[in-house]
């Protein structure tokens, strides 16, 4: 069963992406800051981190950054509420670019191309 | 003791006459009349030598044949005058005829002289003149006589110094006030056209340069070509004449005449300036004497263009003119352009003080090409300001509301996931739990209005990535751009304002940097808000280095990054937690957008901006951009 963290300051979109992934048969946990996320990949050993950019403190580019200096293998999932980081240079570190939508299916089909289930689009 | 007496009452009166008035032709008939009366001569007369000291023309003569003895021209060497000239030494023959040296001039009726004494009138070692006397009897000439003689040709050689010197002086002077009138008319004009029609109006006057023609070619960069500017002068020798004698009568002051007075227009529709404007020559090494005159800085004077090296068949050939010079024209020891003269029509021989006078009229020329442009360099820049500034208005305000939007989009959009999202799953666990009841119909009508919920949430998520696909639409218009360049552009509009407050400026930008895709007018905007912000925070001087070079990236992405560094003092650290809040602002003036917007067309770009803030020193903001497309 492959584990996934989520990573989003919004309590009830953690709650949404947890309900829908748990559904979906993956072992979720969740952290509500940058520095949470930290303490929950050594706990946790995700397989893949869902990632959002816009949070207090530290944001997700910020905490990308550093993560990828250490932890290279762990894939990361993006997500914005829009798209213009899309274009920012600095997102191109990470592993795939979501933009949030109620509609879950595209982050859906992303965790599965990051953990080579399915072949990338 | 009667000689003697008659010697001294000789030499008074010659010196009374010699101080009596500076001209030299009046000296010459007065001394000649004291010469004929005191000393029992026959004829007298005096040559005076031209300025190579190789022909001697009469300027003075008493008992010869005036209508015939003007045209009198005697060489160096020939005959007795030509000798006495050329040996620096006294003459005194009684039998003239008989002597070897002897050469008959009809014209002076030598025949009836049998007696001459010939002097020498030297000035520095150099023979400039030459006094003769005839008599018709054969006389010896007494020791007294030729003492007297060789005294009067020293007074005779100190006035025609003093009045070289005069007439030279008076030449300055004449040069001095043409000079200063044509700076004064020069200056009046920022028209290039009208300044350099004035100088070459100069050139080509009689009582300044005395040019027959003038032309102007001016350098354009861009072309790297020579090209014919403005030609002055006439069209044909009639034209040459009818012109000459026009100006010929307005003797006093013609310059200011022609300044003020002269129909400015008219060398417009000359032949000769429609020839010179259709010249264009490209600027490389042995194109011809032009394009070298440019090249290597310095003037030609051509004394004969058919043996000239520099000059082609081609171009005597449009010139037209066997002697003529050129000059560079310099300002700021940058050359730009070159004057050519020459004298086709009169055929006067070009001399070295004329060629002096001509590079001074060229430093003028250069000043006026230089200042006409400045001065449109000058409007250019101050057209581009302003269209600039009107650009960074319009765009503050579409900022304002893509800002506004932006944010309300955000934060709109994060709870319509979680509506949406709970919607779906809403909708799905009732229609699993009417799978099970499917008797319940008010189960079926709940999942009805979750399925409304749902549908009008991805309503609203489509029209909110509509709106940030509109506001970001058609924003970028992108194109490769060498970021040296464009930072160079961005500095060349705060120089002025840079040098008046002593801001240095420092450049480190690396070399080679690959071209950027960038909107150009974006990112300039860009350079410009933060260089307006690093200006407004040192009033009294400081120093702002901006920096180039290529980086790396996390992940190997290679970027550009801009460092843009003042010495303002840093800022206050409440301040500095706001510089990117839209609308934020410490300016009067200031909408509050510009860092604001800065980030905006950063960020479009796909790169980031960043400030570093050293409090009592000065503030340091990074630009990064991405050096290669971004990958969708």
């Amino acid at each position: 069963m492959h584990k996934i963290l989520v990573v989003d300051d919004e309590e009830n979109i953690r709650f949404l992406y947890k309900e829908e992934l748990e559904d979906d048969g993956y072992k979720v946990t969740v952290a509500a800051t940058a520095e949470e996320a930290m303490k929950k990949i050594l706990e946790d050993k995700p397989d893949v981190i869902t990632l959002d950019i816009k949070m207090p403190g530290m944001d997700g580019i910020e905490f990308m950054r550093k993560l990828k200096e250490e932890r290279k293998d762990i894939p990361v999932i993006l997500c914005s509420a829009y798209g213009r980081f899309k274009q920012d240079f600095r997102v191109w570190a990470s592993d795939a670019y979501v933009v949030k939508s109620a509609d879950l299916s595209e982050l859906k089909l992303t965790i599965k191309e990051v953990l080579g289930e399915v072949e990338p689009k | 003791m009667k000689d003697n007496s008659q010697g001294l009452k000789i030499f008074q009166e010659i010196t009374r006459i010699a101080n009596s008035t500076l001209d030299i032709d009046e000296i010459l008939e007065k001394i000649i009349e004291v010469i004929q009366s005191k000393l029992h001569i026959d004829a007298c007369a005096i040559y005076i030598a031209d300025d190579n000291h190789k022909q001697f023309k009469l300027k003075a003569a008493i008992g010869l044949p005036k209508d015939t003895a003007q045209f009198i021209q005697l060489e160096l060497g020939k005959g007795v005058t030509g000798w006495v000239a050329e040996h620096h030494k006294t003459l005194a023959l009684s039998d003239a005829h008989n002597d070897p040296r002897f050469v008959y001039f009809p014209e002076i009726e030598e025949e009836k002289f049998n007696a001459m004494l010939s002097v020498p009138i030297m000035v520095d070692k150099q023979c400039i003149g030459v006094i003769n006397i005839h008599n018709e009897d054969q006389r010896e000439y007494s020791d007294l006589s030729i003492f007297m003689m060789e005294t009067i040709a020293s007074q005779v050689s100190g006035c025609i110094r003093n009045a070289m010197l005069f007439n030279k002086s008076q030449m300055l002077l004449k040069e001095q006030t043409i000079l200063y009138d044509i700076s004064l008319a020069v200056q009046t004009s920022t028209q290039l056209e009208h300044g350099l029609w004035i100088i070459l109006s100069g050139v080509t006057m009689g009582e300044a340069g005395g040019f027959n023609r003038a032309m102007v070619f001016i350098i354009n960069e861009s072309t790297n070509t020579l090209r014919g500017f403005m030609g002055l002068g006439p069209d044909s020798s009639e034209d040459a004449f009818r012109i000459w004698t026009r100006w010929g009568r307005k003797k006093k002051n013609m310059l200011q005449w022609v300044v003020q007075q002269a129909e400015k227009e008219e060398y417009k529709n000359s032949t000769f300036n429609q020839f010179v404007q259709g010249l264009n020559f490209p600027i490389r090494p042995n194109e011809n004497i032009l394009v070298e005159t440019v090249l290597q800085k310095t003037s030609f004077n051509v004394t004969d263009a058919d043996n000239h090296p520099l000059v082609s068949e081609d171009f005597k050939q449009a010139l037209q003119a066997n002697a003529f010079a050129t000059v560079p024209l310099i300002a700021h020891k940058e050359v730009l352009g070159a004057i050519l003269v020459d004298n086709r029509y009169n055929n006067n021989p070009i001399s070295d003080e004329q060629l002096r006078l001509l590079t001074r009229f060229a430093t003028h020329a250069g000043w006026v090409i230089e200042n006409s442009r400045l001065f449109t360099k000058l409007l250019d820049t101050n057209r581009e300001l302003l269209s600039t500034r009107e650009q960074l208005v319009q765009s503050e305000k579409l900022a304002a509301l893509g800002e506004i939007s932006a944010e309300v989009t955000h934060e709109i959009k994060n709870p319509l996931v979680s509506i949406g999202g709970f919607a779906r799953r809403l909708e799905n666990s009732i229609n699993d739990l009417f799978k099970k009841y499917e008797n319940e119909k008010e189960l079926e009508k709940i999942a009805g209005y979750s399925k409304i919920i749902r549908s009008e949430v991805s309503r609203m998520e489509k029209l909110l990535t509509n709106i940030l696909n509109y506001s970001k639409a058609g924003t970028l218009q992108r194109a490769p751009c060498n970021i040296n360049e464009l930072i160079e552009e961005a500095v060349f509009l705060f120089k002025s304002g840079f040098y008046m407050k002593d801001i240095a400026i420092h450049f480190e930008l690396e070399k080679n940097i690959p071209p950027l895709s960038l909107d150009k007018t974006q990112v300039k905007q860009v350079l410009i808000n933060l260089f307006f912000n690093a200006m407004e925070s040192m009033p009294s001087g400081g120093s702002l280095t901006i920096k180039a070079y290529p980086e790396t990236y996390v992940g190997g992405q290679k970027i550009i990054t801009l460092s843009i560094e003042d010495t303002g003092g840093g800022i206050p650290q409440d301040i500095y937690e706001n510089i990117f809040n839209p609308f934020f602002t410490t300016k009067s003036t200031g909408t509050g957008l510009g860092l604001s917007i800065s980030r905006k067309i950063i960020e479009m770009h796909g790169g980031t901006i960043r400030v570093e803030n050293s409090i009592g020193q000065g503030v340091q903001v990074y630009l990064h951009l991405p050096l290669q497309n971004c990958p969708d």
